[in-house]
């Protein structure tokens, strides 16, 4: 904050200064600031998670980034300028709105990409239309609950909806799981865990009209243990549990479930788990269960060429597999890239940003797990891919086979329209 | 009732009972190095959040060379708790290298520091092993299950139980029957006089420390196998211990065992019959303790 007030009131100064030394100078002055933007290295501002339980989502998002980053730069970058990255930490909303500003008044960033959190990115939504500098959210939205908020912003690009990951699910749960009578759910006691849980019950029941919901648990996000929630879920004799977890508790949840063989009478729909996908083991990871892996995966046969690259580049760097977060990050920075050489024209001049805001929407990209587009209301459109878990691989975790690839367009409410009354729309 | 509706609710109950000690265990062993300390140091520790997380990761990577060196499974438990107990030397170094310098200072001086030991140690913590969870893969079966009751148990979480059992009955024992016990006691009572009668305290306040420390680490590493690493697992931990030493008094050893029993038990019985409770009911006993009996069930009692 005072960073910004002394850039503010040295700025102004040098305006007083100027005018003093005539308009002439204050004009230079100006002209020098507008050139050096449009020849120097391309700045995106990224935000990203560094502690707590989003912190590897973080690190993925950063990761992809800064894949994408190498590779623009290795062929030119991007008109010819290099793409030079800003990194700031995402923590809680009044800190980021601070480093968000910082970003684009003071390091004068071309584009901001980033954000995880909807606790931060609602409060990011009117700070970006405010600042008049793209922002490309990674994973929030401007969701309240399932409710937009921003629903024609100018400048802010927004993930999918919170809940499309368990709508998918609860399309696909009649298709591999038959006789399903009665549900039991747990999510984290937030925002994402409960209207996941909500939205999965409205589609079932579109499907399964007699389904009987007939537990909920809402354990804390960052609790490891357990063992009483599944002595609970146990009890409650549910046909399945469907379970929005997307950190390390899908883990723990998966072994402590495994260790009292709960998955030997009961059905799994891990929604989210596929965020976590390597650590969860053969050893304690039953084949059988539905498991989403958001809007990549990557062990798809079918995968592009560029998936495959990346898939093998980020295991010989980190040793991990890598999760959807990274298709996200790719998805925000090259959409950015596009956009600014559709702008550009056959002239190839720098566009002003507004021209690059009207370059993105509706635009579509390959990304790394195959095409993916903004729709117009600047909301992400992609692919879910989601399947039943097996052992049949060379890996010591779980993949999925049969693989179901369902699009947002199928899953996602339609720009403007209130979710729970589109469900009930549906033809079933 | 009918006998296989008297089996299931049977059954039922073993579980919530179990999966209420299990917890409690663990509990039990954070909550504890929280009281030695503050019962001699007079400083509330939010570290024990920390070492517990530590003792989690170093036990992971402990079984995991152990198990790549191809020791046989079933003795995991062994390089599990000696990596437990040896990672609590870091308390050594804590104490001398970072507290030490406030034990004159303010209390909320020292709860700070703490603090930042608990913000350094997760930093630390992900620096070395990285940011995804981090786990011991299906050894927590390795000792299999048994059938209690008609309820399915991992034998893994009844050793948790036992060995924090006997953790407690050997500080009991050290405290109680030990010179370095009474010099402890003594030393938490009034530490003047101890000092007068020639306690070395700069000695005994960096033992207790490590003891302090290693109950927390050791914690963490026999929890392990039955979950996975985060860094940030030890804040949630904090909170609960916390309301434990609350419940039990804060210092008493005796009370970190009856208020994690307390607090893991009602959890569990919460969890299984209104899940909207777990947590508003431990406060609400917190809270209770508070107005009833101010300085907790076994508070003024020095250990």
């Amino acid at each position: 904050m005072t960073r910004i007030h002394d850039t503010t009131s040295r700025r102004q100064f040098m305006k007083v200064l100027g005018a003093g030394a005539g308009v002439a100078a204050a004009t230079l002055l100006d002209v020098r600031a507008s050139h050096a933007q449009s020849t120097g290295p391309v700045k995106v501002g990224v935000l990203v998670i560094r502690a707590g339980v989003a912190a590897p989502v973080g690190a993925a998002g950063l990761r992809g980034t800064e894949w994408w980053a190498e590779r623009v730069n290795k062929a030119g970058g991007i008109l010819g300028r290099p793409v030079q990255l800003v990194v700031e930490e995402e923590s809680n909303p009044k800190d980021t709105v601070e480093r968000y500003r910082k970003l684009v008044l003071q390091d004068k960033v071309d584009v901001v990409v980033g954000g995880i959190s909807t606790g931060v990115t609602l409060a990011l939504g009117p700070v970006a239309e405010d600042l008049g500098t793209p922002w490309l959210s990674w994973d929030g939205t401007t969701q309240k609950g399932v409710e937009e908020t921003m629903p024609n912003p100018k400048w802010a690009f927004k993930s999918v909806d919170n809940e499309v990951e368990a709508i998918v699910a609860g399309i696909l749960t009649p298709k591999y799981f038959k006789g399903i009578k009665t549900v039991a759910g747990i999510g984290n006691d937030y925002s994402y865990g409960h209207d996941c849980w909500e939205s999965y019950q409205a589609v079932l029941k579109r499907y399964i009209p007699d389904v009987k919901f007939v537990l909920e648990l809402f354990p804390k996000l960052g609790v490891t243990d357990f063992t009483s929630h599944i002595a609970a879920i146990q009890q409650s004799k549910a046909d399945l549990l469907m379970c929005s977890f997307w950190s390390g508790d899908a883990t723990i949840i998966m072994k402590q479930a495994a260790a009292v063989g709960l998955f030997k009478t009961m059905k799994g729909v891990f929604t989210t788990a596929g965020g976590v996908h390597d650590s969860l083991k053969k050893d304690f990871t039953p084949e059988g269960l539905l498991l989403g892996y958001n809007t990549m995966y990557f062990d798809d046969p079918k995968a592009s060429p560029l998936l495959k690259q990346f898939v093998r580049e980020y295991k010989a760097k980190y040793n991990e597999y890598p999760p959807y977060e990274c298709d996200h990050a790719f998805f925000n920075a090259e959409s950015y890239k596009v956009a600014v050489e559709k702008a550009a024209g056959p002239a190839k001049k720098w566009p002003e940003k507004a021209q690059v805001v009207r370059a993105l929407e509706g635009l579509e990209i390959e990304s790394l797990s195959g095409r993916r587009s903004w729709r117009e209301d600047h909301v992400q459109m992609c692919n879910f891919y989601q399947g039943i878990t097996t052992h049949k691989n060379g890996y010591d975790f779980v993949t999925i086979d049969p693989i179901e690839m369902v699009s947002t367009k199928q899953a996602m409410k339609p720009a403007g329209s209130k979710l729970f009354e589109w469900i009930n729309g549906w033809k079933v | 009732m009918d006998q296989r509706l008297e089996g299931v609710a049977v059954a039922h109950a073993v579980n919530v009972l179990l999966s209420g000690l299990f917890h409690a265990s663990v509990l039990f062993l954070v909550a504890a190095g929280l009281q030695v300390v503050f019962g001699v140091q007079k400083i509330f520790n939010l570290a024990c959040g920390s070492f517990y997380a530590l003792g989690a990761y170093v036990g992971v990577s402990a079984v995991g060379w152990y198990v790549g060196a191809g020791g046989p499974p079933a003795l995991f438990i062994v390089p599990l708790a000696l990596a437990g107990l040896a990672v609590g030397a870091v308390g050594v170094v804590v104490e001398r290298g970072l507290l030490r310098f406030v034990y004159d200072r303010d209390e909320t001086f020292q709860l700070l520091m703490t603090f930042a030991i608990v913000l350094m140690m997760e930093d630390a913590i992900r620096l070395t092993w990285g940011t995804a969870p981090r786990s011991t893969g299906g050894l927590y079966l390795a000792y299999g299950q048994v059938r209690l009751f008609g309820a399915t148990v991992p034998v893994y979480n009844l050793v948790v139980i036992a060995a924090s059992l006997a953790i407690a009955l050997a500080i009991g024992w050290l405290l109680a029957r030990t010179a370095f016990g009474r010099i402890i006691r003594a030393t938490a009572d009034n530490r003047e006089m101890a000092e007068a009668l020639g306690v070395d305290m700069r000695r005994v306040y960096a033992k207790v420390f490590t003891l302090g420390t290693a109950l927390g680490t050791l914690g963490g590493a026999l929890v392990i196998p039955a979950t996975a690493a985060m860094s940030e697992m030890g804040i949630e931990l904090i909170v609960e211990a916390f309301a434990v030493v609350v419940i039990g008094g804060l210092g008493s050893m005796r009370g970190a065992f009856v208020g994690a029993l307390v607090v893991g038990i009602l959890r569990a019985i919460a969890i299984s019959v209104y899940p909207e409770l777990e947590m508003l009911l431990i406060y609400l006993i917190v809270i209770a303790v508070l107005v009833a009996r101010p300085r907790g069930l076994f508070g003024g009692a020095a250990a």
